[in-house]
C-alpha cells in the first residue's frame, strides 16, 4: 500500500490530531453549514458505514452535503469509556419489539447510535463476500440474485481496505487477495483457534480485521486492550469517525447530530423525494434537498420509509409491491466455549484475530445449502455472564463459573440465513418518545438456518476439542441485519437498482446494509462501504435525475 | 449441591481498584461511581426495592449490602428507561416488568408461607426461585415466563459484572486504557494479573447437577 496514495483520495488519518486528543476539534468547529432553506445536493440520513462512505466520496465531487444522525457527534476521549456497561449509550436504545417463530434479541449486539454508526462499536473483522453470494438463485436454487457482480465490487474492496485500513494474513479464500498491512499478533484466544484447527485439519488465518497494524497517518497502533465493542478510544480499529468524515467534512459536508429524521418530504407533483423532515432539540425542521440517501441501517431504513407514508405511497415511501421492510437477515452467530487448565485471558488483544471461511460454500455432500464461517470472538464479562445463564445457571453456581473466566476461550460463528419475505420489519403500535411508531422485526428460521447452526456448532466443537478444551458450552446468538429494501434487477424484485436508486422516487438512494439482497457468511461493514463508494462513482457521472426523467406513478 | 471452588478462592488478594490510577479520567469516574454510597431508590417503592434486594441476593448468591447496590443501579435503569432497545412482542416494557414480577413474587410467598417475599426466610426465596426457574409453564402470572427470567437475570448480571468486586474473583483486571496489555497469549500475564491459585478445579466438574 502505498500511503502516499491513499491519502491523496482520503486524508482522513492525516486530519485527526497526532497525540492523544484523538479528535480534531478545529475540523469541526470551522465546519461548513447549511440552512434549512439552502437547497443541499444530498442530505443523508444516517452517518454510518453506508452514509458516511457516500458523503466523503460525493463532497470529493463538489457535492453539498449535509448528514443527519439521531446520535452524538462522538469524542472518542472524552465520551468513550474502557468499560463494558458504561459503553450502553453508544447502542440505538429506543425502543423497537421483536418477535416470529425465532426472535432475535438484539441485546449488547445491537446496531449503534451517533455519528460513526454501529462500527464505533462493532468488532472490526472486514472480510469480502466471495463471488457465489452474488448468484445463489440461478447458480444454487437459494436466496436471490444480486443486479450486481463480485467483480463490480472488487476495485471498491480494494481501495476501503487500504484506507481502513485491513490487517491480515493473505487470503485463500473467494476470490484470493492479500492485505494492506501484516496480521496482528494473536492473544490466548487466536492461539487456540490456531493450534486447534491446525489439529482438526482446518485451515484457518490471522484477520482480516480493520485495525491499524502499525502508525497510519495520525492513527496510533493497537494496544490489545480488547475493547473493540466497547468504542476504540485509541482510534486504532476503523470507523467512519475516523476514516471518512474527516475528509468529508474538510471537503464541506455539514455533520449534523443529535437530530432525528421523523420522514422523508415528496412532492406529488413531480414525484420527486424533497428533503427530511426532522426533529432537533425538540423543534421541527426540513431540510431541502435535491437527493435524499437513507442509510440509517436495516431497521431503522425500513422504519423511516414506512413512516414516510403519503398519498402516492399509501403503505410507505417506495412500497409499491410490499417490499419495503421485507427480506431481513441475520447471520445465526452461536458461540461455543471450552474450558483448558492453562490462562487463556481471551480479553486480551482485540477479539477479532483469527478466522475460517473453509465452510463458506456449498458442500454439495451435505443436505444443507450454502455455509458459515468461524472467527475468535471474546466475550467482556457482563456478555460472558449471557453464555453461563444460558446454560440454565444462577446464584452461587453462576458466580463459580463466571470466576473460572481466565481459562475459557469462546469461538463463533456466522451462518448464511437465507432471506425470507416474512422476515421484516413493521410498524408497532408503540411509539418512541417523539410520537414516532417504532419498528417490529419479525423472524422465524428456515429448516436450512438450522442445518447450518448446527453444523457450524459441531465444527467449532471439534476445533476446541482439538485444542485441548473440554466441557464445551454453546450459545444461540444472532448477529449483523441486512435487506429491508434490497436491490433487485426490476421493480417486481427490489426497492432500489443496481445503483441502489428507488424504482419509484429516483432522487432517494439507499447506500447502506439495507439493500443487500444476500448475505453470505462474511461480516457485512467492509461491503457495505465498498457498495456506498460503488454508488457514489455511479452518481457522480449520472448525478440528478433530470426533470424529464420523472417516475412512471407520478403523473397521476 | 456443590463440589465447584468458591469464587473467592482464585484470585484472593487481587483488587482491581488498586489499578485506578492507570486508568483513563472518564472511566475512572464512571467505574468509582459504582462503589460509593448509592443513590436512593426514584422508580421503585421502599417495599419494591426491598424485594428488588432481595431478589437480586438471591439470583447471584450476594450478600444484602452488594445486592442492594446492584438494585440501586437496576432501579436507575428503570427510571431512566435505560433498556436494551427491545422487547418481545409478547411482554411488556422492562419497567413494567419488573414492577409485576416484584409483584408476583409477593403472591407466590403469600401462597408459600403467607408471608411477602422478603419476609420469607432465605432458603425459601430460593426455593421459590427455583420453582418459578423450572417450572413448565409457560406463563407465569401474567408475563412468559422463560423470557421474565432471562430477563432478571440479565439486568442482574449487567449490573454485577460491572462491579469491581465482581472483577476481584475473576481475575480480570477491568479498564485498560490507555495502558494497554504487553503480554498476551496462552499463560501470558502482565505484572498487575494474578495467577489463578487453583487452576484445575474445573466448577463444572464434580457436581450433581441440580
Ligand atoms: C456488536 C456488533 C459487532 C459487529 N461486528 C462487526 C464486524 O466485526 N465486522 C463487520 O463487518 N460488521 C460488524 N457489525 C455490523 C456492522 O457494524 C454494521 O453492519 C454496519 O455498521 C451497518 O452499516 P449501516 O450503514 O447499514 O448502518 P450504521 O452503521 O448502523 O449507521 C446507521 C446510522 O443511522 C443513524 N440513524 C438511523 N435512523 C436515523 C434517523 N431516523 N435519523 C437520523 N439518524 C438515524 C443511526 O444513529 C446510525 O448512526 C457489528 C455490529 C454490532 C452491533
Ligand atoms: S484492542 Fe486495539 S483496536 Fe481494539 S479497542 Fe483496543 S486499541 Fe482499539
Amino acid at each position: 500500500m502505498r500511503y502516499r496514495d491513499v491519502r491523496k483520495r482520503n486524508e482522513s488519518a492525516w486530519l485527526l490530531p497526532a497525540d492523544h486528543r484523538r479528535t480534531n476539534q478545529a475540523l469541526r468547529e470551522g465546519m461548513r453549514t447549511f440552512g434549512d432553506d439552502d437547497e443541499v445536493d444530498l442530505v443523508v440520513v444516517g452517518c454510518g458505514a453506508g452514509g458516511s462512505t457516500l458523503m466523503q466520496r460525493l463532497a470529493r465531487h463538489g457535492w453539498r452535503i449535509v448528514g443527519i444522525d439521531a446520535g452524538p457527534f462522538w469524542d472518542p476521549e472524552a465520551d468513550w469509556v474502557s468499560d463494558e456497561a458504561g459503553s450502553h449509550k453508544l447502542y440505538w436504545t429506543e425502543p423497537r419489539t421483536i418477535g416470529g417463530g425465532d426472535p432475535v434479541p438484539l441485546g449488547s449486539n445491537n446496531s449503534g447510535r451517533g455519528v460513526g454508526g454501529s462500527m464505533i462499536h462493532y468488532a472490526g473483522y472486514a472480510p469480502r463476500f466471495h463471488p457465489s453470494d452474488f448468484k445463489e438463485l440461478t447458480n444454487e436454487g437459494v436466496g436471490a440474485d444480486w443486479p450486481i457482480d463480485y467483480a463490480d465490487l472488487q476495485p471498491y474492496y480494494e481501495a476501503i481496505e487500504e484506507e481502513l485500513p485491513v490487517a491480515g494474513q493473505p487470503w485463500p479464500w473467494g476470490v484470493p487477495h492479500r492485505y494492506p498491512q501484516s496480521p496482528h499478533p494473536v492473544g490466548g484466544n487466536g492461539e487456540v483457534f490456531q493450534r486447534g484447527a491446525l489439529a482438526a485439519g482446518i485451515e484457518a488465518r490471522v484477520g482480516p480485521v480493520a485495525i491499524s497494524n502499525g502508525r497510519f497517518g495520525h492513527r496510533s497502533h493497537c494496544i490489545y486492550r480488547g475493547f473493540c465493542l466497547q468504542g476504540c478510544k485509541v482510534n486504532a480499529k476503523a470507523s467512519p469517525l475516523i476514516t471518512h468524515l474527516p475528509d468529508a467534512i474538510e471537503h464541506g459536508v455539514e455533520i449534523r447530530p443529535d437530530t432525528m429524521v421523523s420522514r422523508i418530504g415528496f412532492d406529488e407533483r413531480t414525484g420527486l423525494a424533497t428533503g427530511v423532515h426532522y426533529l432537533r432539540n425538540g423543534r421541527e425542521h426540513f431540510q431541502k434537498a435535491r437527493m435524499v440517501a437513507v442509510a440509517g441501517y436495516s431497521i431503522e431504513t425500513p422504519r423511516l420509509l414506512l413512516n414516510s407514508a403519503n398519498d402516492r405511497f399509501p403503505n410507505g415511501m417506495l412500497n409499491d409491491f410490499d417490499l419495503v421492510g421485507r427480506y431481513l437477515m441475520v447471520q445465526g452467530a452461536p458461540q461455543t466455549a471450552a474450558r483448558f487448565d492453562s490462562e487463556i485471558r481471551m480479553y486480551k488483544a482485540p477479539p477479532p484475530e483469527v478466522s475460517t471461511e473453509q465452510f463458506y460454500e456449498t458442500d454439495p455432500s451435505k443436505p444443507y445449502k450454502r455455509g458459515f464461517s468461524i472467527q475468535t470472538v471474546s466475550p467482556l464479562p457482563i456478555t460472558w455472564a449471557e453464555h453461563v445463564a444460558a446454560q440454565g445457571h444462577w446464584g452461587r453456581e453462576l458466580r463459580e463459573r463466571m470466576s473460572d473466566y481466565v481459562h475459557w476461550a469462546c469461538l463463533g460463528a456466522l451462518c448464511e440465513f437465507l432471506p425470507l419475505a416474512e422476515n421484516r420489519i413493521t410498524l408497532s403500535e408503540e411509539k418512541d418518545r417523539h410520537g414516532l411508531p417504532v419498528a417490529h422485526m419479525s423472524y422465524s428460521q428456515c429448516d436450512n438456518d438450522k442445518m447450518l447452526v448446527d453444523a457450524a456448532t459441531t465444527v467449532m466443537s471439534e476445533i476446541l476439542s482439538a485444542a485441548g478444551g473440554t466441557d464445551v458450552i454453546t450459545i444461540k446468538r444472532y448477529a449483523h441485519l441486512v435487506g429491508g429494501a434490497r436491490m433487485g434487477a426490476t421493480e417486481r424484485d427490489g426497492v432500489v437498482d443496481r445503483e441502489c436508486r428507488a424504482f419509484a422516487v429516483p432522487n432517494i438512494v439507499i447506500p447502506d446494509g439495507s439493500v443487500f439482497p444476500t448475505q453470505g457468511s462474511a461480516n457485512p461493514a467492509l461491503s457495505i462501504m465498498a457498495n456506498a463508494a460503488r454508488v457514489a462513482d455511479a452518481l457522480a457521472t449520472r448525478p440528478m435525475p433530470s426533470a424529464t426523467e420523472v417516475p412512471a406513478g407520478a403523473a397521476a | 449441591m456443590s463440589g465447584g471452588q468458591a469464587p473467592e478462592d482464585r484470585f484472593p488478594t487481587f483488587r482491581v481498584l488498586a489499578q485506578a490510577p492507570a486508568w483513563d479520567a472518564a472511566t475512572r469516574e464512571l467505574v468509582l461511581s459504582r462503589v460509593r454510597p448509592p443513590h436512593p431508590p426514584v422508580y421503585l417503592n421502599g417495599h419494591e426495592f426491598a424485594t428488588a434486594t432481595a431478589l437480586v441476593g438471591q439470583l447471584l448468591d450476594l450478600d444484602d449490602e452488594l445486592a442492594a447496590h446492584l438494585a440501586a443501579s437496576i432501579d436507575h435503569r428503570l427510571t431512566e428507561d435505560e433498556t436494551d432497545g427491545w422487547h418481545y412482542d409478547d411482554m411488556p416494557v422492562d419497567h413494567d416488568v419488573w414492577r409485576q414480577v416484584l409483584a408476583g413474587l409477593d403472591d407466590d410467598a403469600r401462597q408459600r408461607n403467607g408471608t411477602t417475599f422478603v419476609e420469607l426466610p432465605a432458603a425459601e426465596q430460593h426455593a421459590l426461585l427455583h420453582a418459578l426457574h423450572t417450572s413448565q409453564d409457560e406463563r407465569w402470572h401474567d408475563l412468559n415466563r422463560g423470557h421474565t427470567w432471562d430477563l432478571l437475570l440479565r439486568y442482574t448480571c449487567t449490573a454485577y459484572y460491572a462491579h469491581p468486586a465482581a472483577w476481584d474473583e475473576m481475575g480480570w483486571p477491568g479498564p485498560a486504557y490507555p495502558r494497554g496489555y504487553k503480554n498476551i497469549g496462552i499463560d501470558a500475564r502482565e505484572p498487575f494479573e494474578q495467577e489463578d491459585r487453583v487452576p484445575s478445579a474445573d466448577p463444572t466438574k464434580d457436581r450433581d447437577d441440580e
